[in-house]
């Protein structure tokens, strides 16, 4: 259903005289309070989507898209996420897009609106109006008032009608606004509907100098990392966390390969800091991970056994929440605070040349270019030891190697030529995919057996018991299989055609 | 989208009334519905106020690409649209026949617009002709009305039968129409067929004059008795149908 807005100058709003001649007929007006709401990474708006919640006499949500009509819904409260609405299209289609992320307010407006009809002899509706006046902007510190409007809605069907509507008002003198009512008022709000990027990637030439190329992708990691600090404080969806932490992951590769590029008290300091901050943040997300992937570990078993199960699960959960309450301690502390404060300072205050290394200032690219490849030559020399008895602790250490080497590409990644480095991050995933599924399965099959020994001195039920066994030999074949399936991935990812993809993602810097 | 027939082979044991009123709690409860009135009488169309009508009737509906798009109509509420009946459609068999594929025919028609909806309701002619064949085609599944009855409950036991040949059938979803509580022979009906009917929903419409009033109010019955008995069983009975198509 397509719409046209028009702006209504002036304080006295819309009259909707023209409309009245035409055969309109109009409610009396309602005070509607309207909140947008998107994830904090803003899916629904890059899916053409838009979630309203209109308070009027009850609350009502509305799914609207480019390319559709709208999807009506009636709830008693607001969802936190798709999964709090009852079973459906509507929900499906939100959890589709939103993939378990919370749903959080954009904007809020509170509009006096005033709904028209224009019905054919028959009575049937063929145009629809609404009126916008006294719209106000809430949450804002200041008062802020969005634009006073008219909405003409076409009626699929019936073109004709709505035409006619918009040339009224266009004779009445009014002017077609460029965006409707809410973008409006995002506009004048300040709010981008798009939400934060978190994408690890900043635009970089590979001339400028090594420091300031290193600093520029540091900065935007330290964005994310800030950005996701309160939500992961307040737990608002597993999402935080997890890129809270990849921030402080793809921030601590950065700084591993600064020794010749940061000063060294800075850099040592830092190191150490988000050492301390990315060790807190592990087992929280490793207890989130455990818990969103529960059902699929599970499932294998049978739907009979999850009451048996009940008992882990609610450790599990009982675990999450107390190292949760422990990370969110921490990033209050004023150790965590003092560090994102003057770290995100000291990335964009002027520094002294003097206390720079000897090299900071060698061209970007090249630099670059040689940490990529030693990345890659130390990859495969250490997955070249790796045979089946190797312990899995050193397995753990090639797939933290691989992910260096992932960050590297990602964080550098407008330095490089985007099709060769797709080619040769999907052989270098592929390998990070096995490495990940062995890791995965060894320490949640280890948490179910520190569980497993809480349960057996607390006299739990037989059947818990047995059912935990059953987990964990599930687990531990996955674990085997995964190790078992090592050696051909490795063999992939270590030959000449991943040698040719690097080469030309290396050649594009350099060449 | 998921497309959902109301399907019946006998006439007259409420498949309109319970296209259009299901469609109106779709709508209702969330879901962008297409309604698709595929009975020459046109009482679904007339019921949400739009003209029965069909440019180039069945034969360019069938044929010309886009003249499906372009028959949709928005109903008086914004989630719900319509593709009107046109008296043409009486002719609807002759034109499938001599269309390719007729029985995937209705399918192809529908295809374009899936990612507009979420649920289309068919609202289908009686009998077993190439256009239920069509209907069987497209749907995913059928919600077939029945009046609890000897007669109707043989008609059913006639469809399911039909289906059960069938190598591809869509999922079968009765329930007890018209029911007249008064009638122990009804009741008793009702029942049996709750209990040996896999499928069967548990919610029942009533024989209720507020749904014969839907002709007078050219709308669903939700919109101007909305406590009465029968539209708070047609909310019933969609959720009973949501269950089972989003478990």
């Amino acid at each position: 259903m397509s719409m046209v807005t028009f702006l209504v100058p002036g304080s006295d709003g819309p009259n909707g005289e023209s409309l009245d001649k035409l055969g309109f007929h109009f409610a009396p007006p309602e005070v509607v309070t309207i909140t947008v709401l998107d994830t904090f990474d803003g899916r629904l708006h890059r899916a053409g989507l838009r979630l309203q919640a209109n308070e009027v006499r009850g609350l009502e949500l509305v799914l609207s898209g480019e390319a559709t009509g709208p999807a009506h819904l009636e709830v008693r409260a607001r969802p936190r996420t798709a999964a709090d609405l009852p079973p459906g299209p509507f929900r499906a289609r939100l959890a589709a897009v939103t993939d378990g992320r919370a749903l959080l307010p954009q904007l809020r407006v509170r509009t006096r609106r005033t709904s028209g009809e224009w019905r054919d002899a028959t009575g049937k509706v063929v145009a629809l109006a609404q009126l916008h006046d006294d719209v106000r902007i809430l949450d804002l510190p200041a008062i802020t008032n969005g634009p006073a409007t008219v909405e003409i809605d076409e009626v699929p069907g019936y073109p004709k009608q709505a035409r006619q509507a918009i040339k009224a008002l266009r004779h009445e003198g009014l002017v077609e606004a460029p965006v409707d009512t809410l973008a409006g008022c995002a506009a004048a709000a300040g709010v981008d509907f798009a939400g934060f990027d978190g994408g690890a990637t900043v635009p970089l030439d590979p001339e400028i100098t090594a420091f300031d190329g290193f600093r520029s992708v540091l900065a935007r990691l330290a964005t994310t990392i800030t950005a996701n600090w309160q939500g992961t404080i307040d737990e608002l969806d597993p999402e935080f966390l997890h890129d809270l932490r990849i921030g402080i992951r793809r921030t601590r590769t950065i700084l591993s390969e600064s020794k010749s590029v940061l000063p060294a008290a800075v850099l040592n300091r830092t190191r150490r800091d988000f050492s301390w901050l990315g060790g807190l943040s592990g087992p929280p997300r490793d207890l989130d991970v455990y818990i969103l992937e529960w059902p699929s570990y599970i499932a294998p078993l049978g739907a009979e056994i999850a009451p048996a199960l009940a008992p882990v699960r609610e450790i599990l959960e009982r675990s999450r929440t107390e190292v949760h309450a422990d990370l969110a301690a921490a990033l209050q502390s004023d150790r965590a605070t003092e560090l994102i404060v003057s770290w995100s300072h000291w990335l964009t205050a002027a520094v002294d040349e003097d206390d720079l290394p000897s090299r900071a200032d060698r061209p970007l690219g090249r630099l670059v270019a040689k940490r990529i490849r030693r990345a890659h030559d130390g990859l495969i020399e250490r997955g070249r030891l790796i045979d089946p008895d190797t312990p899995a602790e050193q397995v753990h250490e090639l797939r933290k190697d691989a992910k260096k080497l992932r960050y590297l590409l990602e964080c550098f990644g407008s330095l490089l030529p985007a099709g060769p480095r797709k080619r040769y991050v999907k052989r270098l995933k592929a390998l990070q995919d096995n490495l990940g599924e062995h890791q995965d399965s060894e320490v949640h099959v280890g948490m179910l057996r520190g569980v497993a020994r809480q349960l057996f001195e607390a006299d739990a039920p037989a059947d818990t018991m047995v059912a935990i066994g059953r987990l964990t030999d599930l687990l531990d074949r996955r674990c085997l299989a995964a190790r078992a399936e090592f050696a051909e991935r490795f063999a992939d990812y270590d030959s000449p055609a991943t040698q040719q993809a690097l080469d030309a993602v290396l050649e594009g810097i350099t060449g | 989208m998921k497309v959902l027939a109301a399907y019946s082979i006998k006439g007259g044991v409420g498949k309109t009334s319970a296209a259009v009123n299901l469609a109106h709690e779709a709508a209702r409860s969330g879901s962008r519905v297409l309604l698709w009135d595929l009975d020459p009488q046109g009482a679904a169309t007339f019921y949400v106020r739009v003209k029965p009508s069909v440019k180039g009737g069945a034969e360019r509906l069938l044929r010309k690409p886009d003249a499906f798009s372009a028959s949709i109509r928005a109903t008086d509420d914004p989630a719900l649209h319509v593709v009107p009946a046109d008296f043409s459609l009486r002719h609807l068999d002759l034109e499938l026949d001599g269309t390719k594929k007729p029985t995937r025919r209705l399918a192809a028609l529908l295809e374009p617009v899936a990612d507009q909806y979420d649920v289309a309701i068919l609202d289908c002619p009686p009998g077993i002709t190439l256009t239920s064949e069509s209907v069987f085609g497209a749907a995913d599944a059928l919600i077939v009305p029945t009046i609890p009855t000897t007669l109707s409950e043989r008609t059913l036991d006639q469809l399911i039968g039909f289906l059960a040949e069938k190598k591809k059938a869509p999922m079968v979803l009765p329930f007890a129409s018209m029911l007249d509580r008064r009638k122990r022979m009804q009741r008793d009906i009702a029942a049996h067929l709750l209990s040996d009917i896999p499928g069967f929903l548990p919610t029942a419409i009533p024989n209720a004059s507020v749904i014969e009033q839907m002709g007078i109010e050219r709308a669903p019955v939700a919109l101007f008795a909305p406590k009465s008995a029968a539209a708070l069983a047609f909310r019933q009975l969609w959720a009973d149908i949501a269950t089972r198509i989003w478990p």
